[in-house]
């Protein structure tokens, strides 16, 4: 297991390593100054070049970015161009948000997702089983925008049943802890579900498939056969057995939810990394974009690398090779 | 018993959701004390430091927290901007006007206690002059005394006679004195502690004391800025409203929906259509024209951009197509505007002659008409100039080159993306072909500068001094901002004397013959001055929104029904 553990991190350290040389220098290469972004073009030449210094745009790039792996090194990531403080800390600002979301969307989905799989397993080739089977198609399939405005439209603006944006009410900080966290619990709704909804509707569809695979197999028969009751079989042979799948789904859906959800972000005002890299990339401000590459790229890494302990766990067959 | 605290779990869970989701909201703003205003905002501002703000919100709010010496006003009569004190209680021009000599209040101090004094205009000044501080507004210094060596000296040029007493020194006279002297002063014993080449990164620009009539109180990142009463304030004073909150709503039907709801009760920048559409459905709100203070234009490049380039701008030559005026002219004459107008801006804009805006009544030549909207006629100007489709293809052609380039569009502006739409359609009615090239931001203003270009549609904001020299001055190299890259001896011999005059209204004749100038030359398509919408809930008393921002003299504002509000739990 260690041994595992340690080869996947040289792997990914390698992987992250390629992709920050290949982000640094395309974020570089692409046309635009970010000088233009933080200053009129109207301002003289000579301010320019000085902000341009401060930058430490006026080095050659190769030097930039050998400038740029020996802070990274040392934990500085720069300072961000647009908010003008450490990249760490802007991104430090904004991460917990993005976790509370992706990890509130992700208990949503989850739980939508088995639970209705397991009913239409349950209730296998009936009429219950073809509507969830059908609905699940359906909601997987929607944009997530899309599944944002209707329920912005229906839970905010027609009924006002729930806050339409941001993550705290105004004057949120005079809240009592447990006000606070209610406050926060009501923004989180109709974002979290905006992002749980059309991924319940996958997580059923693999969930049931897989589901009913493990049903068909004889350890099954035989665990009917002893007289265990349905639940003690749902949750001692078919639930570890059909995991799998939905584990390796969820790792490559938490670690992209981590790295922000942009749509729903921007949506529903909600400050997260998503927005915040939208913000660093449109405003060329490329310490922010390496930094929120580099949190979003561990995210990535280590969330798939969980999943695929998780998987061993859950499924011994599967040796950590 | 595992598996009945995991049920218990479930059921707890659900509850919660359930409670969250059923309990009736009033716009997230439960708490919110009824005597406060929101304000919706796209983006975050760019800082809390008058040196680096460059946008429109952060410049207004860093007007609410550093008043300068004195209070502008727009005179909608005279066109021009008034000033009455505020730091400053009284000034007198001396020597020729050259120098103008302040008299500062003693009674005003910053919110931490500091009394406000002279040291602090002059070391703002320092700052806004200085090119390792790579302030935003360095241009506002530069017609201040210069040094024998020819550099702005800032130490001479704002000179301090004692705490409440300075000069300020120009070069010469020149009508914008006073709006040059005017810029948002810092507190000194902050700044002075700082290197000045890491003032853009310090933080402590969040917690500089303030001297106006706000502070800033939080500030969430992408989320909200909360601006405070400073009740230490004499500038004007405390401000009325508890707080004042700018609210980060990036999509802009989430913001117009709020608006509606009340979670927002005032929005800038809101498209004509959907003001229109709220006048009539949405009785608590009103909307407010700001002002023509914004045109925009497609700017034809006059002069070759690959010639230019390759002699690294030693050589300019004529642009192929937009070279001549006539071809200009046709261009314009081409494109009907006035149904542009009508069809996009409906009675929120007015079609643009010229880039002085009718604001400034004292020099808007008013007895020029916009071009017609005349395709025969542009024909006949594009043939005088030996257009004409030789070869049968439906695209003009002349020795050889066909009539054909890309417009540049700035990506992200609904508005002027659906007007490049039109004017292609109607350029092809003329046998023009026009091909459109959304661009990003960056890129767009890199493209620009570097004169690499065909054509673009870009927009002005106009400050409230006529300053034409950046935008029409014949040296490139120096007037970054003339896109079209025009070049006329009578325009630079009328921009040069602009900065010679005591009083605007000595100018007014001089600014008129420009704009006839312009007319005639059509160096750009003028298309349209754009009067900004600003939607404002009728709750909100004492508003000020006009030429001089949204948020200009927001120490008055106030809540007329606050008691019931917040009573009525409902906004």
């Amino acid at each position: 297991m260690i041994a595992f553990i340690q080869r996947r991190i040289f792997s990914a350290s390698l992987l992250l390593g390629g992709m920050l040389t290949l982000i640094f220098f395309a974020a570089h290469l692409t046309p635009g100054d970010p000088v233009n972004v933080f200053l009129s073009p109207n301002v003289p030449q000579n301010v320019a070049n000085e902000l341009r210094h401060q930058f430490g745009l006026d080095q050659n790039i190769v030097l930039q970015f050998g400038q740029w792996v020996r802070n990274a090194l040392t934990g500085n990531l720069g300072i961000s161009f647009a908010y003008r403080r450490p990249v760490l800390e802007v991104i430090a600002a904004v991460l917990p948000n993005t976790a509370v979301l992706a990890i509130t969307a992700i208990v949503f989905e989850l739980v939508l997702g088995l639970f209705f799989a397991a009913v239409a397993v349950r209730r296998h080739n009936s009429i219950v089983d073809t509507m969830i089977r059908n609905a699940a198609l359906v909601v997987s399939t929607q944009p997530t925008f899309w599944v944002g405005l209707l329920l912005l439209a229906m839970f905010s603006f027609a009924f006002g049943l729930l806050p339409s944006s941001q993550m705290h009410s105004l004057g949120a900080e005079s809240f009592s802890f447990g006000a606070n966290l209610f406050d926060v619990g009501k923004h989180l709704v109709l974002p979290a579900c905006t992002i749980a909804i059309p991924g319940s509707g996958a997580i059923c569809l693999y969930f049931r498939q897989s589901l009913l695979k493990v049903r068909r197999e004889e350890y099954m028969t035989y665990a009917h056969s002893v007289g265990l009751s349905n639940w003690a079989l749902f949750v001692y042979y078919e639930l570890p057995n059909a995991l799998p799948p939905v584990i390796s789904i969820l790792g490559l859906e938490i670690g992209t939810l981590l790295s922000g959800a942009i749509v729903t972000e921007t949506l529903f005002a909600w400050p997260g990394m998503g927005r915040l890299t939208v913000l660093a990339l449109s405003a060329r401000d490329y310490p922010l974009i390496m930094g929120c590459t580099l949190v979003s790229g561990v995210f990535v890494v280590v969330a798939n690398m969980i999943a695929d302990l998780l998987y061993g766990t859950v499924d011994p067959r599967v040796r950590m090779t | 018993m595992k598996i009945e605290v995991l049920r218990r779990m479930a059921l707890y869970f659900s509850l919660a959701i359930l409670v969250a989701s059923c309990s009736r909201q009033d716009g997230g703003q439960t708490a919110l004390p009824g005597r406060s205003v929101v304000v919706g905002i796209e983006g975050d501002v760019d800082s809390f430091n008058p040196l680096f703000a460059q946008d429109v919100t952060a410049g207004e709010i860093n007007d609410l927290f550093f008043p300068g010496l004195m209070c502008a006003r727009f005179d909608q009569k005279t066109g021009s901007l008034e000033y009455s004190p505020s730091l400053a209680k009284s000034w007198e021009f001396e020597n020729g006007n050259k120098d103008v000599r302040f008299h500062l209040r003693t009674d005003v101090s910053w919110s931490d206690g500091v009394p406000v004094t002279a040291k602090d205009v002059r070391l703002t000044y320092e700052l806004y002059g200085d090119t390792t501080v790579a302030s935003v507004r360095q241009p506002s210094v530069g017609e201040l005394r210069r040094s024998s060596s020819g550099s702005i000296d800032i130490g001479q040029a704002v000179e301090v006679l004692n705490d409440s007493t300075l000069f300020f020194h120009f070069d010469h006279p020149y009508p914008g004195q006073l709006f040059d002297a005017g810029l948002p002063i810092l507190p000194a014993h902050v700044f002075e502690k700082f290197p000045r080449s890491s003032l853009r990164e310090s933080s402590m620009t969040r917690h500089l004391p303030a001297s106006g009539s706000f502070y800033l109180k939080t500030w969430k990142p992408l989320e909200e800025i909360v601006l405070g009463s400073n009740s230490a304030s004499r500038l004007p004073r405390p401000a009325k409203l508890p707080q004042l909150v700018f609210r980060v709503i990036p999509d802009y039907h989430s913001r117009l929906a709020q608006l509606r709801t009340g979670e927002i009760d005032v929005l800038p920048y809101i498209n004509a259509e959907d003001a229109m559409e709220i006048m009539k459905s949405v009785s608590e709100i009103m909307i407010v024209p700001m002002g023509e203070r914004f045109y925009d234009a497609i700017n034809w490049n006059n002069i070759d951009p690959s010639e230019y380039a390759s002699s690294q701008g030693k050589h300019i030559l004529p642009h192929p197509l937009f070279g001549s005026s006539n071809v200009r002219r046709a261009l314009t004459l081409a494109i009907n505007r006035k149904e542009i107008v009508e069809s996009y801006l409906h009675s929120y804009g007015r079609e643009c002659v010229g880039p002085i805006s009718p604001i400034f009544q004292w020099a808007f030549n008013d007895t020029l008409t916009p071009h017609p909207f005349d395709p025969e006629g542009a024909m006949k100007l594009l043939a005088m100039e030996g257009w004409s489709d030789t070869d049968n293809d439906g695209i003009l052609d002349k020795a050889g080159r066909e009539f054909a380039f890309t417009l540049m569009v700035p990506a992200g502006n609904q508005l002027r993306s659906t007007i490049a739409a039109v004017v292609q359609h109607q350029l092809r009615t003329i046998k023009i072909d026009m091909k459109i090239e959304q661009v990003e931001r960056s890129v767009f203003w890199d493209k620009v500068i570097q004169k690499k270009f065909d054509a673009c549609i870009a927009g002005f904001s106009i400050p409230l001094q006529i300053q034409m020299d950046e935008l029409w001055g014949g040296d490139l190299e120096r007037s970054l901002m003339n896109i079209p890259s025009f070049r006329n001896k009578r325009v630079d011999e009328i921009l040069h004397g602009a900065k010679r005059i005591l009083r605007n209204s000595d100018y007014a004749g001089t600014w008129k013959e420009f704009q006839v100038i312009l007319h005639k030359e059509q160096p750009c398509t003028f298309l349209y001055w754009l009067n900004d919408l600003v939607a404002v809930n009728k709750r909100v008393k004492g508003a000020h929104v006009g030429l001089l921002g949204v948020t200009h003299r927001a120490e008055e504002w106030y809540v007329a029904d606050a008691a019931a509000s917040a009573s009525n739990g409902a906004r």
